[in-house]
């Protein structure tokens, strides 16, 4: 995956309305309606909420005449924790080279 | 977006693996992820705040990768600060702060290393655990609740 993709994602998560969207979803498929029911905020706001989260991949949503369902897509999410898990792994495996290098030093 | 952390004991004193950090003939020694080398002229440290700590990675393809940091914070030999530029065609897209510091421990040296955050946006959320939302929702979509 592209790694603006991932920035994308992360930007995406950094919301905390959009969170709540997200964990909606878990719960199943829902209506732009539907969605912004909990929100005290106005529908064209949560329309903006769900651009973002479709540009960033988490959420795919059905032309379906009005209702347009949403739902819910995960492959992205653990994409960008395999981002977080391979910095890990280049950390892990550079602290290793250190280790092997004072050790070789120091003779 | 939580910082990563990780640390490790050396047996080795602060001042001998900080300097591993600041010596340039060094840090071309263990800098490099696995697979990758680092011509050692390629490597510039200027260790002082502002300084720049530069070196280009060099994948077995020839493609190369050019670090590019600034020392933002530098206590000897207690604590490093970097904040690296982004290096797009490695697919890095942000800029990086990386903190290393170096504490005398059971006769050798602890290095603590954190790095990120991995995006601006997140970076005032880091508490807001994005990674328990997503065992959150595992756990959710596991009980039969939605769809994948």
């Amino acid at each position: 995956m592209a790694t603006d993709q991932l920035s994308l994602i992360f930007g995406a998560l950094a919301d905390p309305t959009r969170r709540e969207i997200i964990a909606r979803l878990a719960e199943g498929e829902a209506t732009a309606k539907e969605l912004g029911e909990p929100f005290a905020i106005s529908q064209p706001a949560i329309s903006k909420h769900l651009k973002v989260l479709e540009r960033a991949g988490l959420i795919s949503r059905r032309r379906v005449a009005q209702a347009r369902p949403t739902a819910l897509r995960l492959e992205p999410l653990e994409e960008a924790d395999a981002w977080i898990e391979w910095s890990r792994a280049v950390w892990r495996g550079r602290m290793e080279r250190l280790g092997t290098h004072l050790k070789e030093r120091d003779g | 977006m939580a910082d990563l952390e990780i640390s490790h004991l050396y047996d080795a004193s602060p001042e001998a693996v900080f300097e591993a950090w600041t010596d340039p003939e060094q840090v071309a020694r263990w800098w490099a992820p696995e697979g990758l080398s680092i011509p050692r002229e390629s490597v510039l440290v200027d260790p002082r705040v502002g300084g720049r700590f530069e070196l280009t990675m060099v994948d077995p393809s020839g493609t190369s990768y050019d670090l590019r940091a600034t020392y933002v914070e530098l206590v000897v030999p207690e604590l490093i600060v970097l904040r690296s530029e982004p290096i797009p065609e490695a697919g890095i897209v942000e800029a990086t702060i990386t903190r290393a510091t170096f504490e005398a421990e059971a006769g050798g040296c602890r290095m603590t290393i954190t790095d990120g955050p991995y995006s601006d946006e997140i970076r005032g959320n880091a508490e807001s655990g994005w990674r328990s939302l997503v065992v959150n929702l595992e756990r959710l979509l596991a009980e039969g609740a939605g769809e994948p």
